[in-house]
């Protein structure tokens, strides 16, 4: 079967418009993941077929990465972990009245990036795989250190940041060295009597929406849930209105983030929420304002939202040219060539080149459909403003036991960890520390360690880290930069008289 | 409203109702049962296996059956916390080896869990070495090693990975005592690890299977990405029972020769060293009989049936049925022998 | 020359290199804190104080209260039907309710009922969507 022919099936679009759909759905429900999605839609695919199976699995995948932008923007807790970024800029512009344009710089972002990873997917898929196995270790672990720099500019106060960041990446390291990343299976850092529970550690999906959702809510209930925004408070702010002259001067930006964003997706094992907190740090290290990060600068939204989806045609990069999945949900997505008894590895382009055109085709009319439908359900979207907190925040507290409970299909540790670091979240923000470098810092923890480790283990030499490539050297260079700047910056605000204590 | 005894009453007799389809069936199978799995992904070959057993188990019995990859700790606690037949656990040699290997908090499963029958096999484990590697063959590899040149072999420790790697030090020591010691392992994780620490170069040999890294064999071999086949670990009987054509451009007929007997890595002096990975269940050793009788009868009507083996082997795994009394000696003979090589290899 | 800057790390013990490493960069970081932050960190009781005062303690105390019962009740009354989901389904909705009443300011009946109504409706939906759609253990 040809395209034309895939193009002319119903079935086939009209899986996409609805994985889409259901992608968006459990992307903006706090709690829910495109992973969650993909995985329970998997044993639907082997009665659908290899190219429709793969239609509305890649959908999902597009759609619920997009979704998470929605409760980001407008409640300030992120619909999946990758959205978290689009919170620290586009939360603070909905609260002062620009939600609806926070909304359509984060969709027309996200279709922008990508549509940029599917540009990169489609014509450089071998080329870039070939380049991301020069990534050992060294480089790897040089990237994520890179990532782990924007704990510095994200801080209010550089050293309670630095520190909250520190003792994220500390406690993400509780529990087992785990072997399938290439640990030795031992335990530590855990409290004693608590081997049972924590042995695994704590899970990162709980420990996120915990300290979004639960926090949130706890600070609400503490303050005896004030009355909230109301519709009209989102749409007209004082600079509400939303035009497309927002992205002048910003084509750097969205081609840059739904680059890195492509990158990072393609590399295999740096996890897919680096993607929009890379492309965060890097717009904010270019920028001629950083110091407008973090409280609702329009260019924030579009880095973190052309990052994330510039992972999506990005993490298949490796699954298609390699056989090894970019992120967790593409990893996912091999179950499915399993099921059907399709190998996926470096000969399936050219062993399966009409399946991939098709797959190609469905991320871009998935795209389409997501920019569709959003822009034009932005009203619906911001009514969950309006929606009584009584009613909302139980809600959102369930949704939240779902998600934490089925993350791991069925671990009842994992529901605990949510309020564990709901009201350690509460108390980080009584005790001044901060929460965003907190929570890059536990999602990168596990990476850094096992790609420093494993540096120094395979190459026995600490120099290794300047001497390994020009690609550690080019890293080395952001790296550097990324701290001058953050110092610069906190230099100025000091000298604004901005806080000391 | 105050609550009178009605109330309480009427709550009583509903709780008592729904309580009441589950007193009934406990001589027979509950009516959700939970299969737990040892992996923690829904892409790998442990959920698949899972799933095709899983599926055909429900339409015989008419339950429903949901698998969930917990990963194997947390499988073994799940199992241990029910005893009423509700949660069942399916896991492959890894499940033994990690105990055998000393991984921290690895239960006895032949004490800890009743084993019940093995379901199937994936004879995918194999050994690779680069497109343009010195070694021609495992008699290379032994040779070298005996010479004193180092072999470094990327494996996942504690576990099915390791395995190989543990035989082909056995193999090396009964060549050439000492020779093993030039056998070292580069401890990695998963497969992508694997593939990256060869094309690194910190690596010569890597742990692989048929099905991630056939297509690399395929690869011109100027590709830097181009891979060998050096050793495929399965029993012949095993091959012989795999589909012809075999995966992907590797026939059976080609895999056979990666394999004992043409490919020789002894154990002991008469015998080679054979892997199978066994997919298989456990039970918590509290389970009434009667359950698991049940499950072990069902499993061996639809191995009778035939329609299994068909989306096993389309899969390219291979149907391997064992009633339960002969699983359980099966599978403590292998321990048995594992137990052997690993502890002879020791350090002092 | 060369072997002054090698290290060998012992595959045994890597479990501990990096979280030492971290543990020493937090205390070094915490104790910084402590010598800048001093007078602040003195003046934290009074802190807590009026955190407390100024707390709406029945809504916080309520709510984490409400929620740790919820937690706590979900598994052993999930066990009473195995894998069911039952244990979240007759949970929730109690949850919801109370959270409901505990939040809202003025009871109105049309408060009051919508809150009702989302309270009985949503549980069971999710929990047929979740368990019997999407057939995923629930507790």
């Amino acid at each position: 079967m040809d395209l034309l022919a895939h193009l002319l099936d119903p079935w086939f679009i009209g899986l996409i418009c609805g994985g889409t759909l259901m992608g968006i759905v459990f992307g903006a429900i706090p709690g829910m993941t495109a992973t969650m999605a993909v995985a329970v839609c998997l044993p639907l695919t082997f009665s659908l077929g290899l190219v429709n199976g793969l239609a509305l699995l890649l959908s999902l995948y597009v759609g619920g990465i997009t979704g998470g932008l929605v409760p980001a923007i407008l409640l300030g807790i992120p619909g999946t972990p990758s959205s978290i970024t689009t919170t620290f800029d586009g939360f603070p512009m909905a609260q002062r009245g620009e939600g609806e344009k926070a909304l359509k710089i984060a969709i027309i972002a996200s279709v922008v990036g990508g549509l940029v990873s599917l540009v990169a997917l489609y014509f450089f898929a071998p080329v870039l795989a070939k380049f991301a196995i020069k990534f050992s270790y060294v480089e790897k672990f040089l990237i994520i250190f890179f990532a782990l720099t924007v704990m510095a500019a994200l801080s209010k106060d550089m050293l309670l940041g630095i520190f909250s960041g520190v003792l994220g990446i500390f406690l993400s390291l509780i529990g087992t060295y785990d072997i399938t990343n290439g640990g030795n299976g031992h335990t530590r850092l855990i409290p004693p009597g608590m081997d049972y529970w924590l042995d695994g550690g704590f899970a990162l999906l709980p420990v996120l929406i915990g300290i979004f959702g639960v926090t949130v809510i706890l600070e609400e209930a503490e303050k005896g849930m004030p009355r909230g925004q109301s519709l009209k408070d989102i749409e007209v702010g004082p600079h509400s209105r939303f035009s497309f002259s927002i992205f002048r001067g910003q084509t750097t930006n969205l081609l840059r983030s739904g680059g890195i964003g492509t990158f990072v997706g393609i590399l295999p094992g740096v996890g897919g929420s680096a993607a929009s907190i890379l492309s965060y740090t890097a717009a904010k290290t270019t920028s001629r304002h950083p110091e407008r990060f973090g409280k609702g600068e329009p260019a924030g939204v579009i880095a973190s939202e052309a990052g994330n989806n510039g992972l999506t045609g990005g993490a298949l990069v490796p699954l298609l040219s390699l056989g090894i999945p970019g992120d967790s949900t593409t990893a996912l997505l091999i179950g499915a060539f399993a099921l059907q008894g399709i190998q996926v590895g470096p000969l399936f382009i050219s062993q399966n080149l009409d399946t991939w055109n098709a797959m190609i085709t469905a991320m871009v009319i998935s795209n389409l459909v997501m920019l569709v439908t959003m822009y034009f359900a932005i009203r619906w979207f911001a009514m969950v403003i309006a929606v009584p907190k009584q009613i909302l925040y139980p809600f959102i507290l369930m949704m939240c036991v779902i998600g934490a409970y089925t993350i791991n299909y069925g671990i009842i540790f994992d529901v605990w960890t949510l309020l564990i670091f709901g009201v350690f979240g509460w108390l980080m923000v009584k005790l001044r520390l901060e929460v965003a470098p907190f929570i890059i810092g536990f999602i990168l923890g596990p990476s850094a360690e096992i790609y420093f480790v494993k540096s120094l283990e395979s190459f026995g030499d600490p120099f290794i880290f300047f001497t390994k490539s020009w690609i550690a050297a080019v890293l080395w260079i952001l790296i550097v930069a990324s701290i001058v700047m953050s110092v610069i910056l906190s230099r100025r605000n000091q000298g604004d008289g901005a806080m000391p204590t | 409203m105050n609550i009178s005894r009605r109330t309480l009453l009427t709550a009583a007799s509903t709780v008592a109702l729904l309580a009441q389809p589950m007193a009934a069936a406990a001589q027979d199978l509950p009516r959700n049962v939970r299969m737990v799995i040892g992996s923690s992904s829904t892409g790998g070959d442990t959920y698949q296996n899972a799933s095709i057993l899983a599926d055909a188990l429900s339409d015989h019995l008419g339950v429903n059956i949901r698998v969930d990859p917990v990963g194997a700790s947390e499988a073994f606690k799940a199992l241990a916390r029910d005893s009423r037949g509700t949660t069942i656990m399916m896991h492959h040699d890894q499940s033994y080896l990690q105990e055998l290997y000393g991984v921290e908090g690895s239960p006895d499963i032949f004490a800890e869990t009743i084993v019940g029958p093995t379901i199937s096999v994936n004879p995918g484990n194999a050994y690779l070495v680069p497109a343009d590697s010195p070694y021609e063959s495992m008699e290379d590899i032994l040779a070298a090693a005996e010479a004193g040149e180092r072999v470094r072999v990327a494996i996942q420790p504690g576990g099915v990975s390791e395995i190989g790697f543990t035989a082909m030090r056995n193999a090396a020591r009964m060549r050439a005592p000492g020779s093993e010691e030039n056998i070292v392992a580069v401890n990695t994780g998963d497969q992508a690890d694997k593939n990256q620490a060869m094309w690194d170069d910190l690596a010569d040999v890597i742990n692989g299977s048929i099905q991630a890294n056939e297509q690399f064999t395929q690869m011109p071999p100027d590709d830097p990405t181009a891979m060998r086949f050096i050793w495929i670990t399965a029993t012949p009987e095993t091959l012989n029972q795999a589909p012809e054509e075999g995966l992907g451009e590797t026939t059976r007929e080609d895999m056979l020769t990666f394999a004992a007997p043409a490919v020789s890595v002894p154990m002991t002096d008469e015998e080679d060293f054979t892997f199978d990975k066994e997919f298989f269940l456990m039970f918590n050793p509290d389970t009434d009989p009667a359950i698991i009788e049940t499950i072990d009868t069902a499993m061996e009507e639809i191995y009778a049936e035939g329609e299994i083996q068909d989306r096993f082997l389309s899969s390219f795994f291979t149907p391997d049925y064992r009633p339960m009394a002969e699983a359980q000696e099966h599978l403590q003979s292998k321990n048995d022998d594992y137990e052997t090589i690993i502890s002879d290899l020791k350090p002092e | 020359m060369d072997n002054l800057t090698r290290v060998t790390i012992d595959f045994d013990t890597s479990h501990l290199i990096f979280p030492t490493i971290i543990g020493i960069v937090l205390a070094l970081l915490g104790l910084a804190i402590l010598i800048r932050d001093r007078r602040a960190i003195a003046a934290s009781p009074q802190m807590w104080a009026t955190t407390f005062r100024d707390m709406d303690k029945p809504r916080f105390l309520g709510a984490l209260g409400l929620t740790i019962v919820y937690f706590l009740a979900m598994v052993p009354v999930g066990n009473i039907w195995p894998n069911s989901g039952y244990g979240f389904l007759i949970c929730s909705v109690p949850y919801m309710i109370a959270l409901g009443l505990l939040f809202m300011h003025r009871r109105s009946s049309l408060a009051v009922g919508s809150m009702l109504a989302v309270a009985i409706l949503a549980p069971p939906l999710v929990w047929w969507l979740f368990s019997e759609i999407f057939f995923l253990t629930l507790p």
